[in-house]
């Protein structure tokens, strides 16, 4: 689930940090650049976990801060095809499930991902959602938001950033998993 | 901004839960002052709800040593530290053509993980009503010892 990625990076520390330790003013630079931010094909960055080396503090003319060439090691969130990964159940309507990892909501088990065969009922308590149902040997196995589902990883997508966007729909996702429920061992905990 | 290697090594799901925790993230119930960003917090609340909270480095190198003999490929490993199966039908996604490949050796992979990495909290609850007598009180003094190292 977790990879390191080394990153280099030239950094332009504001004059204000001056009075910090070097190591630390960096370090925060880097966190509010890279933190919670997805990189295209490398993923959604959760923390720096090393500073490899520091190069530079040159100032250039007319500017009152000292730029640095960095080297460091990000801890990024990219699951690789196939992994397996337990989540909760956030949303699930007609075209499929969402589920989310309180970090990272964007995972999606489309339709034909669905253990098969299975069809959704809507949902009594709450009339924007269906509840989706695994018919399995006469017996039916509802997912609901109970406990923890567990799903295979198919794909890792980075839709590019769209130009515009109509205002009522859902916020942009750059990093999209798509899962599959399809499989022995797969779906709600509590059904193996 | 210049990618200098994309894949610098992997990291299992306790290797990340043991950077927060060395940072600080356990100690701190008001958040606030460790130096830990919201979004890092998020990381850690879902590890430990995972079957990573009870793992230690020494279990993780047990398996490992254990797990040579079977031939699996680093993923496969990955997902079984990750996941902690407990049972040969939560193995079958994670090992691909786990029949052809090792047929009867999966019950003892399975008795191996168990045995060797700790259960996670909302396995326990379970495991403790199937499994009796001798083997509870192994498991407990194993989490005892595991979370006495942690400390």
């Amino acid at each position: 689930m977790f990879f390191l990625s080394l990153i280099e990076h030239t950094l332009r520390l504001p004059p204000h940090l001056l009075d910090l330790p070097l190591n630390e003013a960096i370090k925060g630079e880097l966190e509010s650049l890279f933190l919670d931010k997805v990189i295209a094909n490398l993923g959604l960055c959760i923390s720096v976990y090393d500073i490899r080396s520091i190069d530079g503090g040159f100032v250039f003319p007319g500017d009152g801060a000292s730029t640095y060439t960095v080297e460091f090691r990000l801890v990024m969130f990219r699951p690789f095809v196939g992994e397996i990964i337990t989540a909760k159940l956030k949303e699930s309507d007609a075209n499929g499930l969402q589920l989310s990892l309180g970090f990272f909501d964007d995972i999606y088990i489309p339709v034909h991902l669905m253990p098969n065969p299975c069809h959704c009922e809507p949902d009594p308590e709450n009339k924007s959602q269906v509840i989706w149902i695994w018919d399995y040997q006469e017996q039916k196995f509802p997912i609901d938001g109970l406990d923890e589902i567990r799903f295979q990883v198919q794909s890792v997508s980075y839709p590019p950033i769209p130009v515009e966007q109509p205002k009522e729909s859902k916020p942009f996702a750059p990093m999209v998993i798509m899962g599959s429920l399809d499989y022995d061992g797969l779906g709600p905990v509590s059904w193996w | 901004m210049k990618i200098k290697k994309a894949n610098a090594g992997a990291l299992t799901n306790f290797e990340v839960l043991d950077f927060l925790r060395s940072r600080g993230a356990a100690k701190d119930p008001t958040r606030v002052i460790a130096p830990i960003a919201a979004s890092e917090f998020k990381v850690y609340d879902y590890l430990v709800e995972s079957a990573a909270c009870n793992q230690t480095r020494e279990s993780i190198n047990e398996l490992l040593e254990k797990c040579k003999k079977y031939d699996l490929a680093k993923a496969e490993i990955l997902n079984i530290i990750n996941i902690r199966p407990a049972s040969p039908v939560e193995i079958d996604p994670i090992i691909e053509e786990s029949e052809k490949r090792m047929g009867e050796g999966i019950e003892d992979l399975i008795e191996m993980v168990t045995t060797v990495l700790p259960p996670p909290p909302t396995q326990m609850n379970t495991e403790e009503e199937v499994v009796a007598g001798d083997e509870e009180i192994a498991d407990g003094e194993q989490t005892a010892t595991a979370m006495a190292t942690e400390n």
